[in-house]
């Protein structure tokens, strides 16, 4: 995993409506936003969005994916596969000098933000500047050591063996020790934390399975067999704090990390000072000053008037996209493929409980006129596949685009030909897709008609309830988590309610395989069935937009942090 | 006489803040929804559900729960808020403040320059000033607010850059800083508070300039301008304050897109979050200062009217 | 002290303006009534003639051609999904129109019939609606209309009866105003002695006393729905996409506003004009028949 997974809901946070500016609008903006954390909080699994996570977070990597499975011990790098999303960011890049405070401006997570990473409040952009985890995603997409320098894992995948980097100090003073790590999950695992990773982790894992061997070694043993697990520990939740911290971490924000908390105030303004002593080197700039701003309009208004230097957990649309890029001070930054859009047919209601309808509705759309007519192409067509091409267990296949099929399978199916599909103003694609959508398979026969929901509900009220619906997900799950958590049967996050034993069969197979190889056959072999009779009609990968100050160098977005070391202003 | 109709006034305030708390209960009762539900989100166990269900008191009926909240209310405790756990009063106070600066400053911009240019267009009924006045009071009032502000982010903090566009910091900015975030937004509510006072205005300085009164003065010889100073005026603005009462109010409101626009952190901004965390103590709190500031600029609006003519001193006129 | 009964601005009509039946000259001839008059039945025009009128479908898509300025294929360029802009703000009128419309006419007629019985009947039945009416107006409007649209969701129903909420109260408290006047006037005070009916007494004697202030009434408040409406769009709880809609086009090309400004602006011009235009049929009229308008804000 090297991503962390964001969710779907979430996004909200993290991309705006764009188009809400105006008055009450912005209101829905943050009303979405509200509901969706709270969703995530309370509710249980998951998957909060990092924002900046979002594309990030996965990881291209083909490098690593493999080795690490087969018998035990890799060092390093490579282990298991890697997620899939890509990262990769281009922004200026050139000669840093030294110094500067770094202005950042984020929409709160809530009016209770903390600042402790397994909680699903906290405030995510200052997590990668304040704590390390124990493994990180490179800028390859690998998974990479941070506070673990090595880790190995058992044949059977059952029991893995970290070696901790040493020499490592918190902010306070105090040595970094292998106390520390076995606290941090235990702390992820503790239903009162209530953290979203906790459910990603407990099937498999318990706290009396944590231990330290040694002050530098800790070892991990699992209830039941998973290759994947240490992609899953780069989660933003799990970043690692002091031992005995959980009553204050959120507050105190002590970590390993590049940076150092000055203040810190829930949904205000916050400041972090450079920490000389950090391990992978001082950063270029003395301090970062962050800004909760909620509407996003006033946001990239902040950015054009030079208030802020760089715009965080905002995904601007296309036509916001071009205002910045138009300005003499601001200018934007992509990452690739960052986001997955989805339309997910309810499996339990008329008409798709049919799987010639589902086939239908696939097969009826023209995918490049979509993509080009939601996001101006920039992008990459998902051909009904959630896993991005980037990941390396991606299978290329795909049913074509074909309107006369699809009416013929409408019609045997003796389905009517009008459906209504929900949209709503909760991130600016969203109704772009609709409308999109709606044109594209009129030729196939297809009658939708668009339904706006509140964007504040519609979470609660439309999405898993509603026969068909618009959505997304940040992409950057690894490819276990990915299909585990939205495609398997019963999921909390299976938003289409979709149930095929064979399909679930197949992706325990894959957890309790060794050989990488093998366990990839497995993963194409699940998208196959996703392609073919899913209930999710996913279009296309969209590129995610950032907007940064012209003076701003060296932007570069991986893991769910940017590269806060290197990252300051032009010469 | 005149106490007992402030008397009278005042209990018929408390009725109408009362009976707005109790209509914004019931209306917030209808969000969908169980509010526990909301809370513990989707995945919640009915066990949890109901337990917080329970601790809420959301299990006893209505108006039990809504005099409980009534006898807090009077002796100043608005509950905590759902979502931070904060006493409400204190949580609101920085908000409040904000807000009282902002809407202060445009009170006092907003209503003199309407006046003052209502009183112009008056004088020069039909001619050119007044056409110009008149004119761009109609299109401020035709257009959304929200346009207004984005044009002037866009020209004076974008383009221009002598305001900031955002305010970058929170509630509990120092008063400085506040102030000099305050040009913008208080433009833009201004322009808008003051383009319908402006026609008022004008309409009422028409007509008392073609009153017998204001003739019989300039007869006796009066200077033009005392006549318009003294005479005309007051009698000018009494009209006209009971469209700055209610503009005062809808500021309460009005202030919602604005700073919204701006991130000004005030009191819309907290009514904003309040809604999307269904924060009922919150909402039931701004809901009463709402009230208040509605009544109250009522009140003064009648107050001044009596003092500046007398013959509204009767106890009929009150309702 | 002299001049200013006429009364404050709450309470308007004066007593002595004539029946209504001389409205429609009233309103032939002023100015700006017939301006006013004008603009919004070249709306009307337009909305109607829409399909003769648009260039264009209003909601075909076109990939190729999103996002360009005004040329000679496209007057005002086109939008996001490459929709002509000028298309659909001729289409536009048609959703502002007929909901505006169809609240103005709710909220005046319900004002107008809740108006005059507060007058006509006095006594508590007036005291307590008064009181109910000063609780829903002491309520940010705003905070009442996230309300209603939370509790029932999207749709032109939920707007209209948003619109009729947020604007009965005012109306009411108008309408009763203008009715006080008349309803100490022998011929009502009559017609009571004589037992008849209040409604009938109201429909026959009162309302066509004040019919111009309903007259005004509804095109002030056609105005301020027309603003209302555009505002719910932002907010996603006006019309659905893709239906041509001022509001929602604003909304979605606002963000455009420095690159291709026509897709913002022309909407916002057609929503301007029509606004302006039934203020101004409303001040003329109210002028010509001597009613003082009231604008308050809320």
């Amino acid at each position: 995993m090297d991503a962390t997974p964001s969710n779907a809901h979430e996004p909200a946070p993290s991309v705006g409506p764009e188009s809400i500016p105006s008055s009450i609008p912005a209101f829905s903006q943050r009303v979405s936003r509200g509901i969706s954390r709270r969703t995530m909080l309370f509710g249980g699994a998951g998957l909060a969005v990092a924002p900046w996570i979002l594309a990030a977070c996965g990881s291209s990597s083909s490098a690593a994916s493999s080795t690490s499975s087969s018998s035990s011990s890799t060092v390093g790098g490579a282990t298991t596969s890697a997620t899939g999303s890509t990262a990769v960011t281009t922004g200026a890049a050139g000669t840093t000098k030294s110094g500067g405070t770094l202005r950042i401006a984020r929409p709160p997570a809530s009016t209770v933000e903390t600042l402790d990473p397994a909680s699903s409040l906290s405030a995510y952009e200052y997590l990668g500047a304040l704590y390390n985890r124990l493994v990180k995603q490179d800028a390859s997409g690998t998974v990479a050591p941070d506070l673990a320098a090595s880790w190995s894992v058992s044949t059977d995948q059952m029991t893995w063996t970290f070696v901790l980097r040493e020499g490592v100090a918190f902010h306070n003073g105090k040595a970094f020790t292998s106390a520390d790590a076995v606290y941090t999950l235990q702390h992820i695992l503790d239903a009162k934390t209530k953290s979203p990773q906790a459910g990603v982790l407990s099937p498999f894992l318990d706290s009396s399975g944590i231990t330290a061997k040694d002050a530098k070694t800790l070892v991990v043993k699992l209830k039941s067999p998973n290759a994947e697990f240490v992609s899953l520990l780069m989660n933003y939740n799990c970043y690692v704090i002091p031992v005995g911290s959980a009553a204050t971490i959120g507050a105190s924000g002590i970590g390993t990390g590049p940076f150092s908390l000055v203040s810190f105030k829930a949904a205000g303004k916050g400041t972090v000072k450079a920490n000389p002593n950090y391990f992978g080197g001082a950063p270029k700039v003395d301090s970062i000053e962050f800004t909760a701003i909620a509407d996003v309009q006033a946001r990239v208004n902040a950015l054009l008037a030079q208030q802020v230097d760089l715009v965080a957990q905002t995904n601007l649309d296309y036509a916001t996209a071009k205002t910045v890029t138009a300005s003499s001070t601001a200018t934007t930054a992509t990452v690739k493929n960052a986001a997955w859009y989805v339309m997910p047919m309810l499996y339990s209601a008329k008409p798709f409980t049919d799987l010639k309808v589902r086939q239908a509705f696939k097969m009826a759309y023209d995918p490049q006129e979509v993509i080009d007519l939601s996001i101006h192409g920039l992008g990459t067509i998902a051909n009904n596949n959630p896993v991005p091409p980037t990941d390396p267990n991606y299978l290329d296949y795909s049913v074509p685009h074909d309107p006369d099929k699809a009416k013929s399978l409408l019609a045997s199916a003796g389905f009517s030909g009008s459906q209504q599909l929900y949209t709503s103003s909760y991130e600016p694609v969203m109704s772009i897709l609709a409308q999109a959508y709606q044109s594209s398979v009129k030729g196939s026969g297809l009658d939708i008609s668009i339904q706006t929901a509140s964007a504040d509900s519609y979470y609660t009220d439309v999405w898993i309830k509603k026969p068909f619906c618009v959505s997304y997900w940040y992409t950057g799950r690894p490819v276990d988590q990915l299909l585990n958590q939205i495609f398997r049967t019963g999921s909390s996050y299976n938003e289409s309610l979709w149930a095929d034993s064979s399909f679930d069969a197949i992706l325990d197979s894959a957890r309790k395989e060794a050989d990488a190889a093998k366990r990839k056959q497995y993963y194409q072999d699940a998208q196959k069935i996703l392609v073919d009779s899913s209930a999710s009609i996913v279009p296309f990968f969209a590129d995610r937009i950032i907007g940064l100050s012209k003076k701003v160098v060296n932007y570069k977005e991986f893991g769910f942090e940017f590269d806060y070391v290197n990252i300051g202003f032009g010469a | 006489m005149l106490g007992k109709l402030i008397a009278r006034r005042l209990a018929l305030a408390l009725l109408t803040i009362v009976l707005a708390t109790v209509l914004v209960f019931v209306a917030l009762q209808a969000l969908p929804g169980n509010l526990a539900t909301q809370i513990l989100g989707k995945d919640a166990t009915p066990d949890a559900v109901a337990q917080l269900t329970a601790q809420l008191h959301l299990d006893r009926p209505g108006w039990l729960r809504y005099l409980t909240w009534l006898g807090g209310a009077v002796h100043g405790d608005f509950g905590t808020s759902l979502a931070t756990g904060d006493c409400v009063v204190s949580m609101a106070g920085d908000y409040l403040r904000n807000t009282a600066v902002l809407a202060g400053i445009t009170i006092v911009v907003g209503i003199t320059l309407a006046v003052i240019l209502g009183v112009v267009a008056g004088l020069t009924r039909d001619r050119l000033p007044d056409v110009l006045i008149s004119g761009v009071a109609l299109i401020a009032m035709s257009v959304p607010e929200f346009t207004l502000a984005t044009l002037l982010v866009l020209v004076f903090a974008v383009k221009l850059a002598w305001f900031p566009a955002v305010v970058t910091d929170g509630p509990d900015a120092s008063l400085r800083t506040i102030l000099h975030n305050v040009p913008l937004p208080a433009a833009a509510l201004s322009i808008v508070m003051a383009a319908y006072i402006v026609r008022m205005m004008r309409t009422s300085v028409i007509d008392v300039m073609a009153s017998e009164y204001v003739a019989m003065a300039t007869l006796r010889g009066l200077p033009r301008r005392r006549v318009l100073l003294h005479h005309a005026l007051p009698n000018a603005l009494l009209p006209a304050l009971n469209v700055i009462a209610i503009n005062i109010a809808w500021l309460v409101g009005g202030v919602v897109v604005v700073e919204a626009v701006f991130n000004y952190p005030g009191i819309g901004t907290l009514m904003l979050d309040a809604v999307h965390n269904r924060d009922v103590p919150v909402l039931q709190y701004i809901a009463v200062i709402g009230a208040l500031v509605y009544v109250v600029s009522n009140l003064l609006a009648d107050l001044a009217a009596t003092a500046l003519n007398p013959r509204l001193r009767t106890p009929a006129r009150a309702s | 002290m002299s001049g200013i009964t006429t009364g404050s601005p709450g309470d308007t009509a004066k007593g002595d303006a004539p029946r209504g039946s001389g409205t429609l000259r009233s309103l032939l001839g002023s100015p700006i009534a017939m301006t006013g008059v004008i603009l919004v039945l070249l709306h009307v025009v337009m909305a109607v003639a829409a399909p003769w009128l648009a260039p264009y479908s209003p909601i075909a898509t076109s990939p190729l051609d999103a996002i360009v300025n005004p040329s000679s294929s496209h007057w005002l360029g086109t939008d996001q999904l490459g929709r002509d802009v000028l298309s659909r703000v001729i289409y536009g009128g048609r959703n502002a129109m007929l909901i505006s419309v169809v609240a103005a006419v709710l909220s005046v007629g319900i004002g107008t019939a809740l108006g005059m019985a507060a007058a006509y009947f006095r006594g508590w039945f007036d005291e307590i609606l008064m009181r109910i009416l000063d609780a829903v107006l002491s309520v940010p409007a705003i905070l009442a209309l996230l309300v209603v649209v939370s509790v029932l969701g999207a749709g032109a129903p939920v707007i209209v009866l948003a619109a009729t909420v947020v604007y009965c109260p005012a109306v009411i408290r108008v309408i009763r105003a203008g009715a006080q006047s008349v309803v100490g006037l022998d011929y009502v005070t009559a017609a009571r002695a004589r037992g008849e009916n209040p409604w009938a007494t109201m429909v026959r004697e009162i309302l066509p006393n004040v019919l111009d202030v309903v007259l005004v009434e509804f095109a002030m408040r056609a105005s301020w729905i027309v603003l209302l409406v555009s505002s719910l769009s932002f907010l996603g709880f006006g019309a659905n996409p893709p239906t041509p809609d001022w509001g929602l086009m604003v909304s979605e090309s606002r963000s455009l506003l420095t690159v291709t400004p026509w897709a913002a602006v022309g909407p916002i011009i057609a929503l301007a004009t029509l606004i302006v235009g039934l203020n101004l049929a409303a001040d003329g009229l109210a002028k010509a028949r001597g009613i003082d308008r009231i604008t308050g804000g809320a």
